[in-house]
């Protein structure tokens, strides 16, 4: 059986949706074989991010209907074809769907392949608890902004009571110049709050929002990016290996913007 | 003590031991309270309760006037279980209530112990609620008696207590102390660093520039204000917890 995850932030624009398909393309340059579920019905991206809106025949709906089998909803992607994705209806809203189906759906594509990525809507209404309910642990996504920590910090709450216990955080869009001088929460104020396990940190750059408007997450690229990179190192964390954080204050710690930290601090 | 809304009401929701074993107190129908609020509230204070009981401990479950069917018995009984609890016997007043729990195997009784009326107000001094888990953005606790926390209680987190809050980490959240007017409780913390302190009637905020040094520190109700104070000099003025 594979492992069910759920990629949730309570907050929205955080980056769930860039997070599973980058996520998912990653496990699948491993090796592995990946089945992408979007839970967000009625507001569905993650065809978007993948490049893979135009090959949708089928949602998870028509599924349950069965009006179709679920390998004919599940689109393959050309580029890895260990990558599936099981699309939600964008006609319909989160009601669409219950808990106990989004379970079924899970179980089955666990069945098939090594890793069923879920990707949750923003919220903890219906659609939260529908993406939640068929996972055995969460990746938590939350960028380093005040609002979006204690957003993701309900949602982890919530799913302790769901008793999903083994929630692991994605720090996404990091700057490390700004969080260098102070203006911004860092990585360790983050983890203070929230207290759960690091998956990995995720620098902020334009090629993501590139990469996003293409269709082609950035683990494709040859040349992997630094937010290529980081996504890449979580996919091998997931897989068991360790992997070291990347080392995002690397440009800024030379003596100059030590100088510059120091006198900054005096100042406030 | 000039309380409104939902933080001055106290659930009524705890595990008292008995000679039999265990009782479960769930907040009469008459509070207002839908089953479908209560229940996640009823599976959140029992994850939360670190067993001190042990395996396969009677529960009487003391439903009051609260109407149950053989699917809200079937559900506690699952999750009763799962922390090596039995359910065994269900006290209730409602006869539909007792017609499903008898149905389902439960020795029913009626009418309730009396020490379990709500007329005079709340059941006091509960015993403390344990819990060993970060309380987090949105969790609310009520507890009629004493709160041990080990662990954070972070912003948008709420503790609500009868007794006195401990705190064995990071207060980040609110913290009320003493809810139903007992101005002799107080609030400790690891580090205090709080969105609001209250303590029975009083509410305070803490400073804006909050002391570098952090060290644990005691809240407590003096001459009609809230004090904070080191941990250390509390316990010397305060033998007990009482003012000398």
């Amino acid at each position: 059986m594979g492992r069910i995850l759920v990629v949730t932030s309570g907050k929205g624009g955080v980056g769930k949706t860039t997070t599973t398909a980058n996520l998912g393309m990653a496990l699948a340059r491993l090796g592995k074989t990946v089945a992408l579920m979007d839970a967000d019905f009625g507001l569905r991206n993650l065809d978007l991010l993948l490049g893979l809106e135009n090959r949708i025949v089928y949602t998870a709906l028509e599924v349950l209907a069965g009006e179709c089998r679920l390998e004919q909803a599940l689109v393959r992607d050309k580029r890895q074809p260990g990558l599936a994705l099981l699309a939600a209806a964008q006609n319909r809203n989160k009601d669409a769907i219950n808990p106990d189906q989004m379970k079924l759906l899970a179980e089955q594509l666990a069945g098939r392949f090594d890793y069923v990525l879920i990707d949750c809507p923003a919220g903890i209404e219906s659609g939260f608890r529908n993406a939640i309910a068929p996972a055995q642990a969460a990746i938590v996504v939350t960028t380093p902004e005040v609002a979006a920590v204690r957003d993701a910090d309900r949602v982890v709450g919530l799913m302790e009571a769901a008793g999903i216990r083994n929630s692991r955080l994605i720090v996404n869009r990091i700057r490390p110049g700004l969080s260098q001088v102070n203006d911004m929460m860092t990585v360790a104020d983050v983890r203070e709050i929230l207290a759960i396990p690091l998956l990995g940190v995720v620098p902020d750059d334009e090629r993501v929002i590139v990469a996003t408007n293409r269709g082609e997450p950035l683990v494709l690229d040859k040349n992997l990016s630094l937010p290529g990179m980081a996504f890449h190192n979580i996919a091998r964390r997931l897989e068991g290996e360790k992997v070291e954080f990347l080392d995002l204050d690397a440009p800024y710690n030379t003596l100059l913007g030590r100088l510059q930290r120091a006198l900054q601090r005096k100042i406030f | 003590m000039g309380e409104s809304g939902s933080l001055g009401t106290l659930l009524g929701l705890f595990l008292e031991p008995t000679e039999q074993g265990i009782r479960l107190h769930i907040p009469p129908a008459q509070t207002g309270l839908d089953w479908s609020v209560l229940w996640p509230l009823v599976e959140q204070c029992l994850q939360w309760t670190t067993p001190w009981w042990p395996p396969d401990t009677a529960v009487e479950l003391l439903a009051l006037d609260r109407l149950l069917d053989s699917r809200h018995l079937h559900d506690l009984a699952t999750l009763l279980r799962g922390r090596g609890l039995i359910l065994a016997r269900v006290t209730t007043d409602r006869r539909q209530t007792a017609v499903a729990a008898a149905t389902a195997g439960y020795s029913v009784e009626q009418p309730p112990p009396p020490q379990a009326t709500w007329s005079n107000g709340r059941p006091a001094g509960a015993p403390p609620l344990y819990i060993r888990h970060t309380v987090r953005s949105g969790a609310e606790v009520n507890h009629p008696g004493t709160v041990v926390v080990w662990g954070d209680v972070n912003p948008g987190g709420r503790i609500v207590a009868q007794g006195d809050i401990f705190i064995w980490g990071h207060l980040r959240g609110v913290a009320h102390a003493g809810c139903t007017g007992d101005g002799q409780r107080f609030i400790l913390a690891l580090r205090m660093d709080p969105t609001q302190l209250r303590i029975a009637g009083h509410v305070a905020r803490p400073p804006a520039n909050p002391a570098p040094d952090a060290c644990p520190e005691v809240a407590y109700q003096t001459a009609g204000q809230i004090q904070i104070v080191p941990a250390w000099d509390f316990v010397k003025s305060h033998p007990g917890g009482y003012a000398e």
